[in-house]
């Protein structure tokens, strides 16, 4: 019998997935471990391995769509066996496809609609023409028009019934546009026919203002691009965090001298250490003591985590993910040293299990390598606070009314406002602070 | 000390129209030349050859009247009377140059240039006397010189383009090393002239810029018809020159010349000129870095053509770019040409604008190529005139002519509408559409043109 191939479900959060790519074809023998298909979660690219050996029956779920997990995506079998007619409980996958080709018809409209929309469907579709209130009618003389002079019909007022474009419309709107003065190379309004760019809304480089292909390959360039994944699950997570909890931030400058000092001892000794290290084990200490901090709200409920499971960011060439190092509170100093080497450099290689990248109950962002002096970060729905690592300058203190120059690390703290004032806020800086500056507590833990 | 809004250093065909083009804007101009008015191209380059190969090309064609109808008596030809041909045309060149810019007021300083800083030039003339001249903006057009390995034995007998062209007496053998546009355009012009020559190149064939179908025509005719020698992928080693003759080998074959003309490539000349003290530099092949608008990195500073990296060592393209240079030192905005066309004046010539097929199709670009041979043309025919043809390169989406290159006769002046219809971004329907005379060379566009879409008149359909 048939077995159904169903997309999985990689980590707790993922809900849909997308298949990227198929590896196999109807019809090709698969054996169990064999990859299948690749696909994009909103964490990472997978591949995902075949439980069953036999033959790729049936494609169901093609290259491109997303479907939520627990879908059949493709039956494996017997060879000439018969697909159960289950095929067509692929609806299910329907909602996030047709989301998707929603999310793709303002896209195009928006960098100069189509000069020759395939059907008033189409239009009915656009929202960002707003002088099109539902339907958009248009006369096949005008549509032909302005499909000739390569223009968006969709931005023209009609003065036939129902509003609908007719020739002396695209004329008039030809002229007002000083149409007929303008210099377009031949082959730049072939190209701009072909790719669905209004001419109008190129703006012309060549002699004399000519609008030249280059001028029509720039706009084309313009036009919104879907982002990917990765970014649109961070454009989403932290839009809505950023509205709806109200942040505010409290920055502490810790004086690292004495420590780095010290972490230079250790590597002498073999031990190494990162500063982020350091800072993780003084976060983890904090919110022991300061467990609000380790806590989530919605507004009306405060749910309290049992356990410090703490996400540090990890930059990524196109993003960035947040490893989480669970279970912190029960790790020494080597073995925190060890899990963050390990999520780092695996985050790096996008070789992060998908539990590894859900449920942190606290985040510390570090942009100390890059070169900063104090920047605010933006909490991770799901945590009440994130702590943002600056880089370690050399600054003039006043010690003892002497002055100094120290090495001087400034942390800003942003916290949820609604469970968190700004005297809990000072405490929890202020103690990670003193724990970095407390040379003695780190003889003690390494 | 004399001050100029403009300096030019160079009064090669970069430089010199750099320098009217500046007065005519109306600022005071100054041009330094070291060496002659015109440079490589107008003394030593372009002009000269060509000179010769009009020469070289009448007494070939002369010799092979027979075969439409014309019967001559023998034929032979003085050498040294189409040397001083030459030199007359190119005397005769250079004072025109001369008086163009006395005409346009611009002072010419000759001697050597050197920046003693940012807008301060020196020259030394030829009795070592220095004027210091003050400069508001510079445009440098230094240009090049021919490339002479240091392997290659110092000899009269081993000689690059320069010197060639003053020979007064042609060798009976001559071998060329380098198969480019200036080897190849002298290799045919002496074996017009009976010289028996063999090119060596290292590259796996001659003339690499063009396609592959043009310069298999170039290749075939220089072979059979002017009897030359072709050794490609192969280096000419163990070279060396006495009294009497040159000696090389190439893949353990040894040649024996009376010449080695050596062909090689060209390097930027900014010898003397002192870049460092203008806050310039080169990099790491010479060349001077420069930016579309011709701009160097010290904002007064522009550079133009063959100094230039990037540069394509063409005169036409210096010319574009130092019209554009003294523009923008004069404060406007201006860019040369985007597309530069090329002429080789091989027997048969080559004319290209644009991309070639073989670089669009490096760009992953969907090209559609439209050929017409010059055999199937009434006029070729008419002619005698039958080897060749003209292409077009075009986008397959959107019928947008990419490139052109035409082989055959008067290939170099057919070019120019290929150039036109490129800049101006013209479709292979429009060129199709264009009428064209007849009966002439240039139909052979127009046939192409149709080629591109499969709806040529005078050609059979293809075979699908």
């Amino acid at each position: 019998m048939a077995q159904a191939v169903v997309m999985p479900k990689f980590g707790q959060a993922t809900e849909e997935s997308t298949i990227m790519k198929w590896h196999k074809k109807e019809g090709d023998i698969i054996k169990k471990g064999d990859v299948m298909f690749e696909i994009e979660t909103d964490k990472a690219v997978l591949e995902v391995e075949s439980f069953f050996d036999g033959t790729l029956l049936k494609i169901i779920v093609g290259e491109g769509e997303t479907v939520p997990v627990s879908v059949t995506v493709a039956f494996i079998g017997e060879k000439g066996e018969a697909v159960p007619d289950v095929v067509k409980t692929a609806p299910v996958s329907a909602p996030a496809v047709r989301q998707e080709a929603r999310q793709a018809a303002p896209v195009k409209a928006a960098g100069g609609a189509p000069a020759a929309p395939a059907s008033v469907s189409v239009a009915a579709a656009v929202p960002s023409a707003p002088e099109v209130p539902g339907r958009f009618f248009i006369s096949p003389r005008a549509k032909a028009l302005a499909k000739k002079c390569v223009i968006d019909p969709l931005k023209i007022k009609g003065t036939g019934g129902n509003g609908r474009v007719v020739e002396r419309d695209v004329v008039a709107y030809l002229e007002s546009k000083g149409y007929s003065n303008m210099k377009i190379s031949p082959s730049a309004k072939s190209l701009a026919a072909k790719e669905g760019i209004d001419i109008l809304t190129v703006r012309g480089k060549g002699v004399s203002g000519r609008i030249m292909v280059q001028d029509v390959r720039n706009a084309m360039a313009e036009r919104p691009k879907t982002l990917s994944k990765m970014r649109q699950v961070i454009a989403q997570r932290l839009t809505q965090s950023f509205t709806t909890t109200p942040h505010f931030y409290v920055s502490v400058s810790a004086d690292m001298t004495d420590l780095f000092a010290y972490r230079q001892e250790l590597k002498a000794k073999g031990q190494v250490y990162t500063v982020t290290d350091f800072i993780l084990e003084a976060v983890i200490m904090m919110l022991e003591e300061i467990p609000v901090l380790n806590s989530v709200s919605d507004g009306r409920t405060i749910r309290w985590h049992s356990s410090v499971d703490l996400g540090m960011a990890v930059a990524l060439d196109d993003g960035l993910v947040v490893p989480v190092i669970k279970n912190a509170t029960e790790l020494n100093m080597m073995e925190l040293h060890d899990m963050a080497k390990s999520l780092a450099t695996r985050a790096k290689e996008g070789k992060l299990l998908p539990d590894e990248m859900t449920g942190s109950t606290f985040t510390v962002s570090n942009m100390g390598m890059l070169d900063v002096e104090n920047f605010n970060a933006i909490i991770n729905p799901g945590e009440a606070g994130i702590l943002a690592v600056a880089s370690t300058v050399q600054k003039v203190v006043v010690i003892e009314g002497q002055m100094k120059i120290r090495s001087m690390m400034t942390m800003t703290l942003s916290t949820d406002h609604r469970i968190v004032d700004g005297a809990t806020g000072a405490a929890f800086v202020n103690g990670i602070k003193n724990k970095l500056e407390d040379i003695e507590l780190w003889k003690s833990l390494t | 000390m004399e001050k100029f809004d403009v300096v030019v250093i160079g009064g090669g065909p970069g430089g010199y129209p750099a320098a009217i083009r500046a007065a005519q804007l109306g600022v005071s101009v100054g041009l330094i030349e070291r060496e002659a008015l015109g440079g490589t191209c107008l003394n030593w380059g372009c002009i000269p050859t060509k000179a010769l190969i009009s020469s070289s090309s009448l007494y070939h064609h002369a010799s092979h009247g027979a075969d439409l109808g014309v019967k001559t008596g023998p034929i032979s030809f003085d050498y040294s009377a189409m040397i001083r041909r030459k030199d007359e045309v190119v005397s005769r060149l250079k004072g025109g140059v001369a008086q163009l810019l006395k005409a346009n007021g611009v002072k010419v300083f000759e001697g050597a240039a050197s920046f003693a800083g940012r807008g301060k030039i020196e020259v030394r003339g030829k009795d070592n006397a220095v004027t210091s001249i003050e400069a508001g903006r510079v445009i440098i057009a230094t240009g090049s010189t021919s490339v002479m390995p240091g392997f290659l034995p110092v000899s009269d007998r081993v000689v690059e383009s320069k010197n060639f062209l003053a020979l007064t007496k042609l060798p009976a053998k001559m071998i060329v090393l380098g198969g480019g546009v200036i080897g190849c355009e002298l290799a045919c012009m002496a074996a017009q002239l009976g010289v028996k020559v063999t090119i060596v190149e290292m590259l796996e064939d001659i003339l690499m810029v063009l396609d592959k179908d043009v310069r298999q025509t170039v290749r075939n005719s220089m072979e059979k018809e002017l009897g030359i020698e072709i050794i490609t992928g192969a280096p000419l080693e163990k070279i060396s020159a006495d009294a009497k003759k040159v000696q090389g080998s190439v893949s353990s074959k040894t040649l024996e010349a009376d010449l080695l003309l050596v062909s090689i490539g060209r390097k930027p000349v900014t010898d003397g000129l002192a870049l460092e003290k203008a806050g310039l530099s080169v990099n790491e092949r010479g060349f001077i870095e420069t930016d579309k608008f011709c701009r160097t990195k010290v904002a007064t500073i522009y550079a133009i053509g063959d100094v230039t990296a990037g540069s394509t060592q063409l005169a036409h393209a210096a010319t574009a770019q130092g019209v554009a240079a003294a523009e923008n030192a004069c404060g406007r905005s201006a860019k040369a040409g985007a597309v530069v066309p090329a002429c080789i004046f091989t027997a048969p010539e080559v004319g290209s604008a644009g991309l070639t097929e073989q670089e669009a199709k490096k760009q992953n670009r969907n090209v559609k190529v439209g050929k017409y041979m010059f055999a199937s043309l009434g006029k070729a025919m008419a002619a005698g005139e039958t080897t060749g043809f003209v292409k077009w390169v075009t986008d397959a989406e959107t019928d947008q002519l990419l490139g052109a290159q035409a082989v055959g006769a008067h290939a170099t002046e057919l070019i120019s509408e290929a150039i036109v219809a490129i800049s101006a971004e013209l479709t292979a329907e429009e060129i199709g559409r264009t009428i064209h005379c007849h009966p002439t060379f240039s139909e052979a566009w127009m046939e192409a043109a149709h080629a591109v879409h499969g709806q040529c008149i005078h050609a059979a359909p293809k075979r699908k």
